[in-house]
């Protein structure tokens, strides 16, 4: 099977985990499209995500070595082992592609013409979404099995940002969902949905989160490789309706609420009915 | 051509007003020069929203000082603070809708500090003090018949059904408060004269309307009439909970499928966001009061696809076309918080978290574009318009903007303080 990896950045942790456990398996990736890292709207949506001090960090800790850094300790600890090779710990996809011998594509935008031509160059059969931008029908066509992405909630019954934080709020146990792209936002087919196991020992948000990045990117090579046998089919989700009612979009938190699903994961309430589709 | 002459006269006042007080045009300047930068560099990004350092508390307390400082002798509140000519004379309108809102601010936390000491007394005196003397100026104001003029005080207008309506919400807090029987009469004349004025249809137009018409944001004349049926000693009189019914039904049909609402009807001017957050203030605030769900659910609608676009943009645009489409640049940030009071208000209704989440984040972006410190009649202030030159209300800081963000920095202490999420295990979870 022919496969692609988009990535926000060739610096992204989950996307150089995806290539690797890919290659491993024997689907070694024909190709990877990845969002520059430096240009003007990644930096100004860092800068608003994370500050400028986030970003002084993020930038000393990626490109500049520090005192002691041997080089082996991954930003996510649990996506550690799949980061692991003998020289250390791969840090970029240029590391990865280079090991495993697949070319990289550098964009801005990964809607535009250009990175569409590129893609289609590739003519791959399957597309791995771990990050970028939100993607257009035109790209959403390319590939014949669709875009595959891990959302890092339940769905249908959470849609949208800040997830696993709205997952605490709203009763939902905190899981993942691997589900074919469509043009709407996390609407697609349902390949495969798994509560995360022991999520009641998550230390904190961002462990939590670090968590269900690194099980989506296990989960994710699983249902990649059930559909290179034919061995899995989707399952569409219900037409989201425009009503509050009955949409299940989230959108961004806000700190204040935040702070409050950092509490009911501090609390470990137990969560009511485990669920697993194709799991 | 009148109001042509009219516009004209406006502009060469504020115009001329700078020449008069020179020392207005730094503080201008300094507005102009921090928007213009603001707007050329503020990110907006779908993950992100504005955020502040200032504390809501801090950001109430400024506005609520901008309130004060702007009753005038009379004890009316001006309408406004131009960057050009100063303050205005004393707004009735809004010197009644403000009530209320002293009140709130009077009895803010002290009702959790109380109860531990068992006494319920507490109040912050200079806000109540200034309500009554609000109160007592109105009073003089209302004509035998029981209405309260349109427009600025000093300048010859007809009877107000608007206005009246919405001077009729703080002559009912006020009388909630004093008990003073003088203010109940005046509430119920208010009250009697509306119904007076009322079509059997529900709708108000003709001569006491704003250009003779009939429009859905009247709805907050039905919430003042549904509030003063609320009253516990005026139960028994079912007139004007039934008035304001009846504007409800009148105004629920002009909501459209795509949660857009018709017969605003302000003829050259756009569907200004405040106009349109008045038609869901209005409702919502009756439906609650006379529990009316189809009401509420209707106004649900139109405030989710409000909801969809603010979490997307970042802002709610100042004015839009039918449908919601085709949204002005500026922003109005009155009707923003407006709209936050009705998210937030949602969320009490329905306990949806998404509600009480888009309010927080409007309300972050409401602080951080008041300036704590500063002249008076600036510091504390909410523009007409952000940028200040956008059409709403241009180069002012306006009464009822304060009013309004005052009311959803309240009603955001109100709820976060109360706030209690439900049990995972009862909540429903995936199948």
């Amino acid at each position: 099977m022919r496969i692609v990896v988009l990535c926000s950045s060739i610096y992204s942790e989950t996307g150089c985990a995806v290539a690797v456990r890919m290659a491993e398996l024997g689907h070694v990736p024909v190709g990877a499209l990845a969002l520059r890292t430096l240009d003007s709207p990644t930096l100004l949506r860092k800068l608003g995500q994370w500050g400028v001090s986030g970003v002084a960090r993020y930038a000393r800790t990626k490109f500049i070595p520090q005192p002691g850094d041997s080089g082996c300790t991954s930003h996510n600890p649990y996506l550690q082992p799949l980061l692991n090779h003998e020289a250390g710990v791969f840090r970029s996809l240029r590391q990865v592609a280079a090991l495993y011998d697949f070319p990289i594509t550098v964009c801005s935008d990964q809607n535009a013409p250009k990175s569409i031509a590129c893609l289609r160059e590739w003519s791959p059969d399957l597309i791995v979404f771990t990050g970028g931008n939100i993607l257009r029908k035109l790209l959403l066509g390319v590939p014949r099995l669709g875009v595959l992405n891990v959302h890092l909630g339940l769905l249908p019954e959470i849609r949208g940002m800040s997830s696993p934080e709205w997952s605490l709020l709203q009763g939902v146990p905190p899981g993942i969902t691997i589900h074919s792209m469509d043009a709407g936002i996390d609407t697609g087919p349902i390949l495969q949905r798994c509560e995360l196991p022991d999520w009641k020992r998550c230390e904190s948000l961002g462990d939590l989160r670090n968590r269900l990045i690194a099980f989506g990117v296990a989960k994710l090579v699983d249902v990649v490789t059930a559909l290179d046998r034919g061995a899995i089919s989707a399952m569409p989700q219900y037409a989201p309706d425009s009503t509050p009612r009955t949409d299940n979009q989230f959108f961004v938190m806000h700190e204040w609420l935040q702070a409050r699903a950092a509490d009911r994961l501090a609390r470990g309430r137990p969560a009511g009915v485990a669920t697993t589709v194709n799991g | 051509m009148g109001s042509m002459k009219d516009q004209i006269a406006k502009t060469v006042t504020e115009a001329t007003g700078l020449l008069h007080r020179p020392q207005r045009a730094l503080p201008l300047i300094r507005k102009l020069a921090s928007d213009t930068l603001r707007v050329t560099f503020e990110p907006r990004h779908l993950y992100t929203y504005a955020t502040t350092k200032r504390s809501s508390a801090d950001a109430l307390n400024s506005s609520m000082r901008w309130i004060l400082d702007a009753q005038r002798s009379d004890g009316g509140i001006a309408a406004y603070y131009s960057l050009l000519t100063g303050y205005s004379a004393s707004y009735p309108e809004v010197t009644g809708y403000i009530v209320p809102t002293l009140y709130d601010f009077a009895h803010r936390d002290f009702a959790h500090r109380d109860l531990a000491r068992g006494s319920h007394h507490a109040q912050d005196d200079g806000a109540v003090a200034a309500a009554e003397r609000a109160t007592r100026w109105l009073l003089l104001l209302q004509t035998p018949e029981g209405a309260f003029p349109g427009g600025l005080q000093g300048a010859a207008v007809q009877p107000s059904v608007f206005n009246t309506g919405q001077i009729l919400q703080g002559l009912v807090r006020a009388h909630l408060e004093t008990k003073r029987p003088q203010t109940l009469q005046a509430a119920l004349a208010s009250a009697d004269w509306l119904i007076q004025m009322q079509h059997p249809d529900g709708s108000w137009s003709g001569s006491g309307a704003y250009q003779n018409g009939a429009h859905t944001y009247y709805s907050m004349v039905a919430w003042a009439l549904a509030e003063l049926s609320a009253h516990a000693e005026l139960s028994v009189d079912q007139r004007y909970g039934l008035a304001a019914e009846r504007n409800l039904d009148w105004v629920l049909p002009h909501f459209r499928q795509s949660g857009w609402i018709e017969g605003i009807n302000l003829r050259g001017h756009p569907d200004y966001l405040h106009f349109i957050a008045y038609v869901l203030q209005g409702v919502l605030e009756c439906a609650i009061l006379r529990r009316r769900n189809d009401a509420i659910q209707t106004v649900e609608k139109s405030a989710w696809v409000l909801l969809r676009k603010f979490e997307t943009n970042k802002y709610l645009p100042g004015a839009y076309g039918p449908d919601f489409k085709d949204g002005q640049r500026f922003t109005c940030l009155t009707g923003n918080a407006q709209i936050s009071c009705v998210w937030l208000r949602l969320f009490e209704v329905t306990g949806d978290l998404r509600y009480l989440n888009a309010g927080l984040k409007m309300n972050e972006m409401l602080k951080q574009l008041i300036l704590m410190r500063g002249p008076r009649g600036i510091a504390g202030g909410v523009t007409g318009s952000y940028p200040v030159w956008g059409r709403y209300q241009p180069l002012r800081y306006i009464s009822w903007g304060c009013k309004f963000v005052a009311d959803a920095l309240l009603l955001e202490q109100r709820l976060t303080q109360s706030f209690e999420p439900a049990a995972l295990e009862t909540l429903p979870c995936a199948s």
